[in-house]
């Protein structure tokens, strides 16, 4: 049996399966875009955030 | 009729070719040898042996002396200047286009729409999540949404009035005098039946919003017939735990959400 075939078999035969692979994939791809987006933003922005200069501003007292 | 025979007969045209006696037609350039084929498409007539047509005294004689047709075998004609018939004509031929697989192209088919379906439920799940984030309080709202007392300075038998969000709230340190008039009052009959027990978290501490339920005024400390908070814009009388006695105002003075701090001895409102 082919690749194409035991996908589906797997997710596209049930409509019921369908739909809820579509929405669990929704809900990955939403995280995933979030943190990727978060990520490229820091990279981005490095050394420009309150949070890569707060050390030189702020001592913690221990 | 039989007039109108007379009349047609008498107009008979003459022929134009000579006839023999036999009523054969006068032609000696005929040629009897060339015969059409009966496959029109075929290329090679009918040998002549097959029969055909030959002059006779007795006028043209045709015979075919041969029973089956004399034809090789049936070739289909591959070569043709009239168009193929078909069933549907104007229909292309699309059997070029066709995927020799359609397992495949199923797949992709339904990955394709599943895909957009992905995209589409996270667009709206953004959408309302973005959406619902705009009515939630803001970070300012936020900060001043709790205050914090040192209710270590209040002393015995005072109040004392902060401001959180925007009213005030009295915060009385009863006395233990205070706390029994509260606590052995008939509560049950008053307009807005509530015990003391009710409103304070801490007997000797009594926290509200300085906000009288009439119409709003700020009632005044220490005054009135009850010995609490009385409102000098219409006169409403509250008791020592805040609950309306007298005057216009239907309800208690109300209590805002409040815990103590037993470490820092501090009071947090909110």
């Amino acid at each position: 049996m082919s690749l194409s075939t035991t996908i589906y078999n797997t997710f596209f035969k049930r409509n019921s399966i369908y739909v809820a692979s579509v929405f669990t994939a929704a809900f990955a791809f939403g995280i995933g875009f979030d943190s990727g987006v978060t990520t490229f933003w820091d990279t981005w922005n490095k050394g420009k955030q309150w949070k890569d200069i707060r050390h030189k501003y702020v001592q913690d007292e221990e | 009729m039989a007039s109108f025979q007379a009349v047609k007969k008498s107009f008979n045209l003459t022929p134009t070719v000579r006839a023999l006696p036999s009523g054969v037609p006068a032609a000696p350039l005929l040629n009897l040898a060339a015969r059409a084929p009966a496959d029109p498409h075929a290329h090679d007539a009918p040998p002549s042996w097959a029969g055909g047509l030959s002059k006779t005294s007795s006028g043209l004689f045709s015979k075919t002396y041969t029973t089956g047709p004399a034809q090789r075998l049936f070739q289909q004609r591959l070569l043709h200047t009239s168009a193929v018939v078909k069933d549907a004509p104007e229909v292309p031929d699309f059997s070029g286009y066709r995927a020799k697989n359609t397992d495949n192209t199923r797949a992709l088919s339904y990955v394709m729409v599943g895909t957009m379906g992905v995209l589409s439920a996270s667009v709206a799940k953004s959408s309302v999540s973005e959406f619902l984030k705009t009515m939630a309080a803001s970070a300012d709202v936020l900060a001043l949404a709790k205050v914090e007392v040192d209710i270590s300075s209040i002393p015995e038998g005072k109040n004392v009035i902060i401001k959180w969000r925007g009213k005030p709230v009295f915060i009385r340190h009863r006395t233990q005098s205070e706390i029994d008039e509260a606590r052995s009052a008939n509560w049950k009959t008053f307009r807005d039946p509530q015990s003391d027990e009710e409103r304070t978290k801490k007997p000797e501490w009594l926290v509200m919003l300085g906000v009288c339920t009439h119409l709003g005024c700020v009632p005044i400390g220490e005054a009135g017939d009850f010995g609490g908070w009385f409102c000098p814009c219409h006169g409403s009388h509250y008791d020592i735990s805040g609950r309306a006695r007298k005057g216009p105002a239907p309800l208690n003075l109300e209590v805002p959400v409040h815990d103590f701090n037993d470490a820092e001895g501090k009071l947090v409102i909110g």
